[in-house]
């Protein structure tokens, strides 16, 4: 039987040895940190939602020896404020706003690595500004096309959980199933805090819930930070309404053609449910220099241990180039 | 977690024969175990998969009298791959004939994946020919769960395996993999039935397992006629939706077998018939006892759904007579 989770494979935890914050307009102002070695291989790491926020365990994906590991909270979540605010709040703000920090830090190119929403960023970072990325580590790939937020929110993954569906639409009335989505966005952005968070708790359970390949028993302490919950089910649920601000739902793979030249590892757990394997077979076929790792037992979650071990074998097979 | 129940050991049978169901068709059947035990019927998957004699071995010997029998078409009954006077009322007839030739009262009935339809089929018909219902993989034949694994759903998951699977079919066909195959599979150039029942048997082989199988890969290429009767006979069969009256018929004859004592086995990663299926008939059939093996695949010989099958079997062994 697999292992739930297993640490072995990451890079032992770390604190930061400089802390800073970065006003990236007039209103938002984004945590960031680096940890590792200040003279090393610079690596940002983009973290999943949007509205997840890092996590000290994130800077262990890299040998701290090697890399300058830089972690920052994305608009809105974690330890950036405004606190779950939606204003100015889109994937062109936030590919700004990487760029904004790599110039503050004064780095010249970084390796780019994320996972899930952090690989859709990733992509539309790299597309943007291909000159800047010396190599991609992606995991749990999401797109932003149409047919990958209906396998999430509708036809997909409710046919493996129906359970944990059930639960997901039981916080909607019966009258507004029609468009989950919208349903619950009017709840997230709801004047009434009570209505605001349990629906930002349902949200989030439903995600935590489908994201491991093993139930994972602390499921509910995952969701019980009502800060946590709302900033990552109303600024999830803002982009998926808006579609992920891209320009047409196919935008990054149009624009792959400006890639190819960078050297990526794509990571994907076969029993990814959230976001399917398909999703990483389509884009390592959009990037045929690509290498694409599927492990066989694992599922959407970077801390799976088959992903863990090929996320952290990729960047260090990066360390040296 | 503890230790988890396997097999019981490999045994042979002890009376081996063929039946004549019709002019046309002669089935096999056989026993093996205890010839004083319990009764306990075997119903293979597909239609169309036939018996193996690893399926003896979720009984235990000393306590159950194990019945395997071919279903119309396939293993060792004849004509092979036969599709005339061949649907699932025609089957339920041959078990009621081979109960009656082995003067059984009533049998445990126990069946996966298709096998499971065929019991409920049965049970629904025939109550009082059945003491106990052991399910595995749940699938009730509705057109969603045809879709799922022949349209869009499983290719999701497994898209490599899926690119081999339409690759034979023209791109002008591919609205409905089904009808294209079926095409082919009862077509009169053998060349063409055989390269399509590998393609069609590969598909299936390839998704059954939590970790792909090899071995079990390579049965669909090694084996013409296990994978021309498996593939005949299950697009016959699924063409023609189960033969049931209407599409969710099993459903609406719940009633007739919820006094029957049951356990509904699931893998979570049952990609094959996910457990969509399985949950409705939990909530359709709350007496029945469903187990959700959470790192499982669609096979019988997962070491999870080995687990609950034989836990299954033993309590059933005890419990009743």
């Amino acid at each position: 039987m697999p292992a739930l989770r297993d640490d072995a494979n990451l890079y032992p935890e770390i604190e930061p040895y400089h802390i800073g914050r970065l006003q990236v307009s007039d209103i938002h102002d984004l945590y960031f940190e680096e940890s590792g070695n200040p003279h090393g291989k610079p690596v940002v790491f983009l973290h999943g939602g949007p509205g997840g926020g890092t996590d000290p365990k994130h800077r262990c994906f890299f040998d701290p020896d090697k890399y300058r590991i830089i972690l920052f909270d994305q608009r809105g979540c974690g330890q950036s404020d405004p606190h779950a605010s939606l204003v100015d709040n889109t994937t062109g703000h936030l590919v700004s706003d990487i760029e904004a920090l790599r110039e503050y830090l004064g780095i010249e190119r970084w390796q780019v690595f994320g996972g899930s929403w952090g690989s859709t960023l990733a992509v539309a970072y790299a597309e943007t500004h291909p000159t800047r990325v010396t190599e991609m580590v992606l995991r749990g790939i999401f797109m932003f096309t149409k047919r990958e937020a209906e396998w999430f929110y509708g036809k997909g993954t409710r046919v493996l959980f129906p359970d944990a569906w059930d639960d997901f639409v039981a916080e909607i009335p019966e009258g507004e199933r029609d468009d989950l989505i919208a349903a619950y966005y009017r709840r997230l952005t709801s004047d009434d805090t009570s209505i605001r968070d349990s629906a930002a708790r349902a949200w989030s359970v439903w995600e935590t819930r489908v994201a491991t390949l093993l139930p994972d028993p602390d499921v509910l302490v995952h969701c019980s930070d009502p800060a946590f919950t709302l900033a990552f089910a109303r600024i999830e649920c803002h982009y998926f309404i808006n579609g992920g601000f891209l320009k047409h739902e196919k935008q990054l793979f149009a624009n792959l053609h400006t890639i190819q030249h960078i050297p990526t590892t794509i990571v994907h757990g076969r029993y990814d449910v959230i976001c399917s394997m398909e999703n990483a077979w389509r884009l390592h076929k959009g990037l045929p220099k690509s290498d694409l790792v599927v492990v066989p037992d694992a599922g959407h979650s970077a801390f799976e241990p088959g992903i863990s071990r090929a996320l952290c074998e990729a960047t260090a097979r990066y360390a040296d180039l | 977690m503890s230790q988890r129940r396997t097999l019981y050991p490999e045994l042979e049978p002890y009376d081996a024969a063929h039946l004549q169901v019709s002019k046309l068709h002669s089935i096999y059947y056989e026993q093996s175990g205890n010839p004083e035990g319990k009764p306990v019927l075997f119903l293979h998957g597909g239609p169309g998969g036939g018996t193996s004699p690893k399926h003896r071995c979720f009984f235990d010997p000393e306590k159950y009298r194990i019945i395997l029998f071919d279903q119309r078409g396939c293993g060792r009954s004849t004509p092979h791959a036969c599709l005339e006077e061949n649907t699932t009322w025609e089957l339920v007839a041959d078990i009621e004939a081979l109960r009656e030739h082995l003067d059984v009262e009533s049998w445990q009935v126990f069946g996966g994946s298709w096998g499971s339809t065929l019991a409920l089929a049965y049970a629904a018909t025939h109550p009082l020919s059945v003491s106990q219902l052991v399910l595995r993989g749940i699938f009730t034949m509705r057109v969603e769960e045809l879709l799922w694994f022949y349209q869009e759903g499983a290719s999701s998951i497994f898209p490599e395996a899926w690119e081999k699977f339409i690759a034979p079919i023209a791109m002008h066909e591919r609205a409905d993999f089904l009808t294209a195959y079926y095409i082919r599979l009862t077509s009169d150039d053998p060349e063409l039935r055989r390269e399509a029942a590998r393609a069609w048997s590969e598909w299936e082989l390839s998704t059954s397992h939590l970790y792909q199988d090899p071995k079990s890969i390579a049965q669909a290429a090694d084996d013409d006629d296990f994978s021309l009767a498996f593939a005949r006979i299950e697009s016959h069969y699924f063409m023609n939706q189960g033969f049931f009256e209407h599409r969710d018929w099993i459903f609406q004859n719940l009633d007739r077998i919820r006094h029957i004592p049951a356990v509904i086995v699931q893998g979570r990663y049952d990609v094959v018939c996910p457990m969509q299926t399985a949950w409705e008939l939990h909530k359709a059939w709350p007496e029945a006892d469903l187990r959700i093996v959470d790192d499982a695949g669609h096979s019988a010989f997962e070491p999870g759904i080995v687990h609950e099958l034989v836990e299954a079997t033993d309590r059933f062994a005890d419990t009743f007579f």
